[in-house]
């Protein structure tokens, strides 16, 4: 008898629990919903002790942590332009998502899938301070902190057999430290190629998630378990040192790598135009190409020729033979005083052929205007062989996917030997004495190499790379770098001087195989300078 | 009995379960509704909040400046500035050469850049404020500095043949940029952005300019021919009320409410002047006057000659795009030989103007507007003016903006047939106004022998002067100022004619 009314007992409280679950749903949850607010932001001079206790440990990083730096301006603009994202965004959400839903819906035998709303609130995210970082490399790192309390309100009503289920995701939170890092920096714009971003933390995420009204994240326990789930998530995809990658510019391109050589022959030149009063004009030919900094190659002068004959080579680095073009400029030398233009022409790149070579016999103008009157008379004529040698694709350097790394050393490097790269990037706060025309020196095994000369500069940028091809690695070899300065004005006393030098030991080079620092100088005030190294081995 | 009790149990046990699940979630409901408020006050402290929180002993590191403080920023902006640069100037060259071209005061025949490099030293920013006026617009003002170490080189050509190169050294940008963004609903939520820069504090770029190989002295006028290029470009271009209107997104956006438009007329009536300093040996200054609201539309009146209290009564029309911030400026000029001086200069803020009356005001001349340059206080005479301002209303104003870019198109037509160099020229005379050297040679002697002769005093002058190799090119380049400048004086006449019709609209009263 007990036993049966023990059993009709349990039976009685499963129903009673299930019509005391649904009646009190009626009571409490469905009758009174609880609606989504617009939260009451109040000025916090009129808070209370007690809320300012509680708003301790949301204080931003900025207020905290002298690293950080306020971008309240930032977080205005958000602010102000949240109403117009909101939209926007919603908007585009909505878009991208019918397609799929009616694509989707009939294989669930749903009848539709409907937004009853969809909005991300009234609350901007805000930004509470950021911080860079200052590395060697060609790369900007800044972490943001970021924290979007928002009050969305996402409610998708689902209709299926007749009948219709609500879910709603409302007051969502994030708070995450992303690190956005841009690299590497090329000279075009938006002067990054690649944008990578990690999250250095796992990411803090609440929200509320309602079936038919009532919040399921309530539920004790549940909570938690499924932000766990979620940060775990997140963390698989973007936790470092996992990356997002976002490609802006192909870096090979965009930092403008040689392409191809252009050999220059200047043959000769006729029926020049008289220049000096006394006999008739000392030409030389000045060659350079458009949109490239190198310095221009110049021929040796013929003196007192109006049909003179050179037949020098030279060869030009060319970057883009799309837009460059090859200048030629005729040159009058003068043992004083200017030496005047006689006359020039130019020719794009992108006319010649490749490997193939061409002679030209172009005429020589004042000037590239076709409309100058002057361009008609006759200046003579100047002949040239041209040859475009475009870069095969094996020969193209492939550190366009993994910049920053070393590269393997070329081939025909001895066995246990490598290549040794000097690339020297620039030097601050050099200054000499008596001038500031700053080189460097690099003397290494007896070896010498030199960058070109920068006129007044107590900031240079050089940016060149030398090689040396050694046996052995250089464990125990130093190598000495010198900063030096040299002024060609007459009757100076001092026409070269030292502005700093620095020793550095090789050993670590070859263990690390890539160094990229900025030695202090020795004998200069606060001069620095900074050398990458790199040990290549193949 | 034992079914009975159990469903009522458990019935109660259901109640409760939800009366349990609704009190959590309006806990957890409230928790996360205020820490979305705790978040959204912390995103924007001011020093108060701050003392309330802290105390009064605030670290250190915290202020609270109009202008938001951006370290960062200028931390990345030294690293990335080597590329910039070198991506900036291309875009300059490109976007910048034909501004120059526009605005190129007469007597220079080509300004071009022959070497732009913006050097190592990154610009500053000061400070950062965001605020909003006006409902979907955002204002961000940036307190920009730049004392940079470009190596800036202007090919100028002061004729056909010469080129003298010039240096642009030790520049100094300080100015307060303001760009506004107007917002749209469709991503990226900006459909256009306005830069200008603000009139107040006065944007202040400072430069020195050296001519390759020698000194700027030597071609006396030509310093100041340049700075008067540069401050037309930035006041007619870019100084708020101007502003340059970029639309970004592809979104099809009527920018037309952004831009800078025709608001109301100007009619001016130049009366009178007195007592004007007199500037020439024998007889008396030959004054006329020139009235204008942007340089680049300048209006003259006649000449009178050997008089120092002269009587115009020309009256001019004149556009003005912002009643607000833009002045009416009076120039006296006397005419001479060469070049034209100054006798004095006036300002009269539109603001002041009442709409559609009449007013007449005397105006007391100036030796120049910018306070910080006057040095003598003497006195230069009043010029008398009678001025009325008339409110467009919509077709009017439609009208103007239409005449307005007749003017331009008739202008830069005559440009191309190379009848006025620039289109500055199209104001007769308008060397004078930029000064000597160069206008020297150009102003409006029909005699070339003069001219030729002038160009060559200027070249032995340097010789003298004695810079060897130096002085023989710049010889050469005063002999070629000659003859541009007798050419120039030939085609005197067409341009005065022309002026007559198209530019001035003089209403002879």
């Amino acid at each position: 008898m007990g036993f049966f009314s023990t059993i009709f007992g349990f039976l009685g409280f499963g129903v009673g629990v299930s019509a005391g679950l649904v009646i009190g749903y009626y009571l409490f949850i469905y009758f009174q919903p609880i609606d989504v607010k617009d939260p009451i932001v109040r000025r916090l001079v009129e808070h209370g002790s007690h809320d300012l206790h509680r708003l301790l440990p949301e204080m931003p990083f900025w207020v905290k942590n002298p690293d950080y730096d306020r971008i309240d301006w930032l977080n205005r603009f958000i602010q102000l332009m949240w109403p117009y994202l909101d939209k926007a965004i919603c908007r585009t959400a909505k878009n991208i998502a019918a397609p799929i839903i009616a694509e989707q819906s009939p294989k669930y035998k749903i009848e539709s899938v409907e937004f009853e709303s969809l909005t991300l609130g009234s609350l901007p995210p805000t930004f509470q301070g950021i911080k860079v970082y200052l590395t060697e490399e060609k790369e900007l790192i800044m972490e943001p902190f970021l924290k979007w309390a928002g009050n969305p309100n996402i409610t998708v009503a689902v209709k299926a057999y007749g009948l219709k289920a609500t879910v709603q995701v409302v007051d969502l939170q994030i708070f995450a430290q992303p690190r956005i890092t841009l690299k590497p920096l090329v000279p075009s714009f938006p002067c990054f190629a690649n944008i990578f971003v990690t999250l250095m933390e796992k990411p803090y995420v609440d929200f509320g998630l309602k079936l038919f009204g009532a919040d399921l994240m309530s539920i004790p326990g549940l909570y938690r378990f499924v932000q766990e789930l979620i940060k775990d998530q997140v963390a698989n995809m973007y936790l470092w040192p996992k990356t997002l990658d976002v490609q802006i510019l192909d870096p090979a391109k965009a930092a403008k790598k040689p392409v191809g050589i252009l050999h220059v022959k200047v043959l000769r030149a006729t029926k020049l135009r008289k220049k000096d009063l006394l006999g008739g004009a000392d030409p030389y030919v000045k060659l350079k190409l458009t949109e490239s900094k190198a310095p221009s190659k110049k021929t040796a002068v013929r003196r007192n020729n109006l049909n003179p004959e050179w037949n020098e080579e030279f060869s030009m680095v060319v970057k883009d033979p799309e837009t460059q073009a090859l200048e030629i400029l005729v040159y009058d030398w003068e043992q004083v005083g200017k030496h005047e233009k006689m006359g020039m022409n130019v020719v794009p790149l992108k006319e010649l052929p490749p490997d193939e070579a061409t002679v030209k016999t172009l005429d020589i103008f004042k000037n590239m205007d076709p409309n100058d009157v002057q361009n008609d008379k006759m200046r003579g004529k100047i002949e040239v062989e041209l040859t475009y040698k475009p870069f095969k694709e094996e020969d193209m350097p492939h550190n366009a996917e993994n910049l920053g790394e070393v590269q393997k050393a070329p081939e025909g490097t001895p066995s246990g030997g490598g290549l040794l790269v000097v690339i020297v990037h620039e030097a601050q706060d050099v200054e000499g004495k008596h001038h500031t025309n700053p080189y460097v020196r690099i003397n290494f095994k007896g070896e010498e190499r030199k960058t070109k000369q920068l006129k007044k500069s107590r900031d240079p940028r050089w940016e060149e790379e030398f090689t040396f091809t050694l046996g052995e690695p250089p464990i125990k070899e130093r190598m000495h770098v010198e900063v030096c300065s040299t002024s060609s004005r007459i009757g100076l006393l001092h026409p070269k001087e030292t502005l700093g030098y620095v020793d550095i030991g090789l050993a670590d080079v070859v263990t690390n195989k890539r160094i990229n620092e900025k030695f202090h100088l020795i004998d200069s005030k606060n001069g620095r300078l900074q050398i990458e190294l790199q040990w290549r081995t193949s | 009995m034992g079914l009975i009790s159990g469903m009522f149990m458990g019935f109660l046990f259901g109640i409760a379960l939800m009366a349990g699940l609704r009190e959590m979630m309006r806990y957890r409901g409230r928790k996360r509704i205020t820490k979305a408020a705790d978040i959204k006050l912390l995103s924007s402290l001011n020093r108060d909040d701050l003392i309330k929180i802290c105390g009064e002993n605030l670290p250190e590191w915290i202020s609270f400046p109009v202008f938001e403080q951006v370290k960062w920023m200028n931390k990345q902006l030294n690293k990335i500035w080597p590329f910039v640069a070198d991506a900036a100037e291309a875009v300059i060259k490109e976007s910048v050469e034909p501004l120059l071209e526009e605005y190129r005061p007469p007597g220079i025949t080509s300004l071009k850049f022959s070497k732009l490099s913006l050097g190592t030293v990154a610009p500053k920013i000061e400070g950062i404020r965001v605020q909003s006026l006006k409902q979907g617009q955002i204002i961000m003002d940036i307190d920009l500095r730049w004392g940079g170490d470009p190596d800036i080189s202007l090919a100028v050509e002061a004729a056909l043949v010469a080129s003298i190169p010039i240096q642009l050294k030790d520049l100094q940008v300080f100015t307060v940029v303001r760009a506004i963004f107007q917002l749209a609903d469709e991503i990226p939520c900006i459909s256009a952005v306005v830069i200008a820069l603000l009139a107040e504090p006065k944007p202040r770029i400072d430069y020195t300019l050296k001519a390759v190989g020698g000194s700027l002295t030597a071609i006396p006028g030509l310093s100041d021919m340049i700075d008067d290029t540069v401050n037309s470009i930035i006041t007619d271009m870019l100084q708020w009320p101007h502003r340059i209107v970029v639309p970004i997104g592809g979104i099809p956006v009527d920018t037309s409410e952004l831009e800078l438009k025709p608001v109301g007329k100007v009619t001016v009536t130049v009366m009178k002047a007195n007592e004007l300093k007199n500037k020439e040996l024998i007889g008396k200054s030959d004054p006329y006057v020139v009235v204008y609201v942007r340089p680049l539309f300048k209006v003259k009146t006649k000449v009178i000659e050997n008089n120092l209290n002269p009587v115009w009564n020309q009256t001019f029309e004149l556009i003005a795009e912002d009643k607000e911030t833009q002045s009416l400026i009076v120039e006296v000029f006397d005419e001479d030989i060469g070049q034209d001086k100054r006798l004095g200069i006036a300002k009269l803020p539109l603001a002041e103007l009442e709409a559609d009356t009449a007013k007449e005001n005397e105006l007391r001349l100036l030796p120049s507007l910018d306070m910080l340059k006057i040095k003598d206080k003497k006195d230069r005479g009043t010029v008398t003016i009678q001025v009325s301002y008339h409110e467009f209303n919509k077709e009017e104003q439609l009208a103007a903006l239409e005449d307005e870019k007749k003017t331009l198109e008739a202008r830069k037509k005559l440009k191309e047939d190379g009848v006025i160099g620039s289109t500055m020229d199209a104001l007769d005379d308008a060397a004078s106004i930029v000064g000597s050297g160069v206008g020297m040679v150009g102003a409006g002697i029909g005699t070339g022998v003069g001219l030729v002769g002038s160009g060559l005093g200027a070249g032995a002058g340097i010789v003298g002067s004695g810079f060897g190799a130096v002085g023989s090119g710049l010889t050469k380049a005063g002999k070629f100022m000659g003859f541009g400048g007798s050419k120039r004086s030939g085609s005197t006449t067409p341009v005065n004619s022309i002026q007559e019709n198209e530019g001035a609209k003089p209403l002879q009263t």
